[in-house]
């Protein structure tokens, strides 16, 4: 029985709708658990709308995304949901946090999915975690923060509910060089230490140089890039 | 097993980041509310207010004429000509068996804009259920009983000015000296009544016969007598004569035996309901105009709603991409609109009494008695349909919100 963060993907086909030619056709790819993998790529090869597929996010025109025996390009809407929640931790570019809520609960956000109120257990691990990216001040609205402190909190967020596949869409795209090195180092840190799967798309060298494997997506197929 | 979940922190946050929105909503909402609810209200108030005002008069006899002028002039005191009655007719009245009282009522005259009300003893307590606050009630001629909220003290002298409204410089009876010579002392204060009638001064209806140079209704002007028993060869005419019948099958029969080609006999109730039928159908047409205002606002209101759900598409985008199921994001929209609609309703209810009780206070000014203010069922079906209406309405903004791809939502801009 595979680990859920095994991914195993087979014929994967994206052709939007009205247009002739595939965007993508990926005939296999096998990620063992607890690997890391980045995906590179020209703007408009399809990194992104990979990405959603990959997170269960966008459905594929054909073929199967197995996480951990999971086919997810299979399951209906709602169970979907359910997987998200339950294995997958997401990291944006944009760090997509909501703005009204503290620091603290932003991290705890995923917990309110499925219960009224996060147990103390969580709670404390929402603060191990904001403290382990090296934010203190938990109470501060999210609308306060600087690019750097808001892309740690979404970092949090992603890893509160341990999840067994971090995917991350350009994660330090939209920061400055000092505060890429920075969230590069945590990411990866936290990730293996917590011995989830980690995907990253990303332009980076610097980020993708640090992977177990890269790849480049190019004229709708998905090649290895030699190790650096 | 199954913990729900907490849409709360999601809506607490957004109503925090849209305080514009939320409160242009809440007030557009609270104001149209407080619009059905002051004109539902007040139309209420008016038809329990002026119903309470007729509660003293019982049966009136006029001269024929217009129903509804007769008893305006008679229970509001709205000043007007009108044709004078019989007096033989009056003392007819008051001998009639199954009649407790029957009270002239005669105006003319004011005191600094009180008008001065010419009765008997019987009307002025009615009949012995009114006791004065201060004093008692006139038993001679020459004494007034003043309405709670006439500013005269006990003892206080007056001289009545003609005509029915205070002209700019009769700070006293000016010239004349039928008027002039004339004094009245205050003996005796009513309690309030919440109508016209707490702004009048009640004197001996033989007080104000003599001042307009009529005869008093008695043989000799030896004696102080007030009141009946009356000589009809020497009875002046009546604006009208209030009845207060024994029974109310006797109620019945005294109208009909003055129901005259000299007289008309009404029942001010009867009246007032013809009026009441009017204003219904106003009312009616009050409250179809109010529930449109609703319709069109709570329809805006969801519009510019709708715009600032699809503007924040990417957050629920988001939120469902991180784990919230469908559920949890159509409660994010439809908790949000309705607690704005809930929100401007309340407000509304609130801002609807304040201001119909500040109408009824300044319409009390202006017509005379007290229209007061409490809210009904009408009211309720209106606050509780306004919000109904918005929870199955919030749902086509949940609903949008509800099945839009993630993937759609995520690289909006």
């Amino acid at each position: 029985m595979s680990a859920t963060g095994d991914l195993r993907v087979r014929d994967l086909a994206v052709r939007f709708a009205g247009q002739e030619n595939l965007l993508f056709n990926i005939a296999a790819l096998d990620l063992p658990s607890g690997n890391s993998l980045g995906i590179s790529g020209i703007s408009g090869a399809g990194k992104t709308t990979l990405f959603h597929c990959l997170a269960g996010i966008a459905r594929p025109t054909a073929g199967q995304i197995g996480w951990g025996g999971t086919d997810i390009a299979a399951l209906p809407v709602d169970a979907l949901c359910r997987w998200r929640h339950r294995h997958l931790g997401l990291v944006f570019q944009d760090f997509h946090l909501v703005d009204g809520l503290s620091m603290l609960d932003n991290v705890l956000l995923p917990a309110r999915f499925d219960r009224w109120k996060p147990p103390a257990a969580l709670r404390q691990r929402a603060r191990d975690l904001l403290a382990a990216v090296g934010l203190s001040a938990w109470e501060r609205l999210a609308s306060l923060l600087s690019r750097g402190e808001r892309q740690r909190v979404a970092l949090a967020r992603a890893l509160l509910l341990q999840p067994s596949i971090v995917m991350a869409d350009e994660p330090t795209a939209s920061l400055d060089q000092d505060h890429r090195a920075q969230i590069g180092d945590l990411l990866l840190e936290l990730v293996r230490a917590q011995g989830a799967t980690l995907i990253v798309v990303t332009h980076e060298q610097e980020l993708l140089a640090r992977m177990d494997r890269c790849m480049r997506l190019e004229q709708g197929a998905l090649q290895a890039l030699p190790a650096s | 097993m199954k913990r729900g979940f907490n849409p709360f922190p999601i809506v607490g946050a957004d109503l925090r980041c849209n305080r514009l929105l939320v409160w242009v909503t809440v007030l557009l909402v609270a104001i149209s509310v407080a619009a059905g609810i002051a004109v539902i209200s007040q139309e209420r108030a008016l038809r329990q207010g002026s119903a309470r005002a007729a509660d003293d008069f019982d049966l009136l006899v006029g001269a024929p004429g217009s129903n509804t002028q007769l008893v305006l002039t008679s229970v509001y005191l709205r000043a007007q000509a009108i044709p004078l009655l019989d007096g033989e007719l009056l003392a007819k009245a008051s001998t009639a068996p199954g009649v407790k009282y029957a009270a002239p009522i005669a105006f003319g005259d004011n005191w600094q804009g009180h008008s001065i009300v010419g009765t008997i003893a019987d009307f002025a307590n009615r009949g012995g259920t009114l006791l004065p606050t201060e004093g008692r009630i006139f038993q001679r001629r020459g004494e007034a009983v003043v309405g709670a909220s006439v500013a005269l003290a006990i003892g206080a002298t007056f001289s009545p000015a003609h005509g029915l409204h205070r002209a700019h410089d009769d700070e006293d009876a000016h010239g004349d000296p039928a008027h002039a010579a004339a004094q009245y002392t205050v003996v005796g204060r009513l309690p309030p009544r919440q109508n016209v009638w707490d702004t009048a001064i009640l004197v001996p209806i033989e007080d104000v016969w003599r001042v307009h140079g009529l005869s008093d209704g008695h043989d000799t002007y030896a004696g102080q007598h007030i009141g009946p028993p009356w000589d009809a060869a020497h009875l002046s005419g009546v604006p009208a004569v209030a009845i207060k019948p024994d029974s109310v099958a006797n109620a019945y029969r005294l109208r009909a035996q003055f129901r005259t080609p000299r007289s008309v006999a009404v029942f001010p109730a009867e009246v007032l309901n013809d009026l009441y039928l009017t204003l219904g159908n106003v009312r009616d047409l009050m409250s179809v105009l109010a529930i449109t205002t609703q319709v069109l606002v709570v329809a805006a209101v969801l519009m510019a709603l709708l715009v600032g759900f699809l503007a924040r598409r990417r957050q629920f985008a988001v939120l469902r991409a991180i784990g919230a199921s469908r559920l949890y994001v159509f409660c994010v929209v439809w908790i949000e609109v309705v607690l704005l609609i809930t929100a401007g309703a309340a407000l509304g209810v609130m801002l609807g009494w304040l201001g119909s009780n500040l109408l009824s206070h300044w319409m009390q000014s202006q017509i005379g008695f007290a229209m007061p203010v409490r809210l009904g069922a009408t009211e309720g079906v209106l606050v509780v349909g306004l919000i109904l209406t918005g929870a199955v309405v919030a749902t086509l903004p949940a609903w949008l919100v509800f099945r839009r791809p993630i993937a759609e939502g995520l690289v909006s801009g």
